[in-house]
């Protein structure tokens, strides 16, 4: 039972902004989808550190990126 | 290594990991710093792929920073010693050597010496990637040697202030005060003076920096590499911090980067005039280079 972060896509794309990508410490984990003009996550890598939260809430005031149960669907 | 001994024979390219096949299709190989640069970070393939470092490692990171802004990873060497820095450096695609603790320095000198004579018309960039201890502590003396020497490389100090990887002892570079094993009243004496150190030795160019602006983190890295191809040694002083030690809520890690940039870490750059002469020349030829690449893109779409 682990956090994983999630990226809600929607709320992302009205955004022209990949700056989470740049700060996180993973690599290939964080990756942004250019067709659909929003990041995602690979939560097989992820290991939940919330970094990303940090920088999307608390630096960009956008409250995109949200920590979540790995592999749990509601 | 070069891009042609990485590249494999298209009739090989089923037979070889996907990873591999991706890293050559997708890298950072071969391209320029607009197209697999920190700025990209997130839209290319890595040259660092998993790496065992902690949950929120901000030196993790830096080092992921470290191989999206190399000038030329396919003609690097990256050297390191034991510490966290290489559990992810010696995973990168890019040649890793690894030898005893601290003796990284003595290495990068005979190899940037050797890759002089044995590939005379190329450009070879060594990097040695290294922790406090293994730059400041046990590998000091040949630190400052190689600095006295006029070795032209580059040496990049990845300062967590403690011994994070054998379970938290205090290092030369602990601030001063602070309660670490071997250390349990406080730390008597205060940090190193490492960029004042170098500069004594003979740096030609020395940063000390928290990487928090990732532009100006990458340009460092970049201006460090150049200078070392022409001029002398280089030296980088980076703060990346060790959450667990020091017990940082992971999601403050990014906040205490830079809140020490405002203290202990204060951004001080020093050049000497060779050195800036060697940048600005670099910087205006890339300049021109964008420009000039700017003009033809806008001119295909006209």
């Amino acid at each position: 039972m682990y956090y994983v972060a999630k990226v809600n896509s929607d709320m992302c794309a009205e955004y022209k902004c990949n700056t989470c990508t740049l700060y996180c410490p993973e690599a290939n984990t964080l990756m942004f989808d250019k067709d659909g003009n929003t990041s995602w996550v690979d939560e097989d890598r992820c290991k939940g550190c919330a970094l990303c939260v940090y920088v999307c809430t608390d630096m960009l005031d956008r409250n995109c990126i949200t920590m979540e149960m790995a592999g749990h669907e509601d | 290594m070069s891009l042609k001994y990485i590249t494999p024979a298209e009739r090989f390219k089923k037979y070889l990991p996907k990873d591999y096949v991706e890293l050559v299709d997708y890298g950072p190989f071969g391209k320029t710093q607009e197209e697999a640069g920190p700025g990209n970070m997130g839209q290319f393939k890595e040259l660092m792929e998993e790496h065992p470092m902690c949950s929120g490692c901000w030196m993790a990171y830096y080092i992921r920073l470290i191989f999206a802004s190399l000038p030329c990873p396919e003609e690097t060497v990256t050297l390191g010693t034991a510490g966290c820095g290489r559990l992810a450096i010696s995973q990168a695609a890019v040649p890793f050597i690894y030898g005893n603790y601290g003796d990284q320095n003595a290495m990068a000198s005979g190899l940037t010496r050797a890759f002089r004579l044995r590939f005379p018309d190329k450009t070879k960039d060594v990097i040695t990637i290294a922790g406090d201890g293994g730059t400041m502590d046990i590998g000091f003396s040949m630190t400052m040697h190689s600095w006295i020497r006029g070795e032209k490389f580059t040496t990049i100090m990845l300062d967590n202030e403690v011994y994070g990887n054998t379970g938290g002892q205090s290092s030369g570079m602990s601030p001063q005060g602070v309660i670490l094993k071997m250390a349990p009243m406080g730390k008597d004496f205060g940090k190193m003076p490492a960029t004042a150190l170098a500069q004594a030795a003979g740096c030609v160019y020395t940063v000390r920096m928290s990487p928090t602006n990732i532009k100006k983190a990458a340009k460092i890295i970049r201006r460090a590499i150049f200078v070392a191809r022409e001029v002398g040694p280089t030296f980088i002083h980076a703060y990346t911090s060790c959450n667990i030690e020091y017990s940082i809520p992971t999601e403050d890690v990014f906040q205490d980067a830079k809140d020490k940039e405002k203290t202990r870490f204060q951004f001080e750059e020093y050049m000497t005039d060779e050195a800036k002469a060697v940048i600005e020349r670099v910087e205006e030829e890339e300049k021109t280079a964008r420009k000039a690449k700017k003009a033809a893109s806008k001119a295909e779409v006209n």
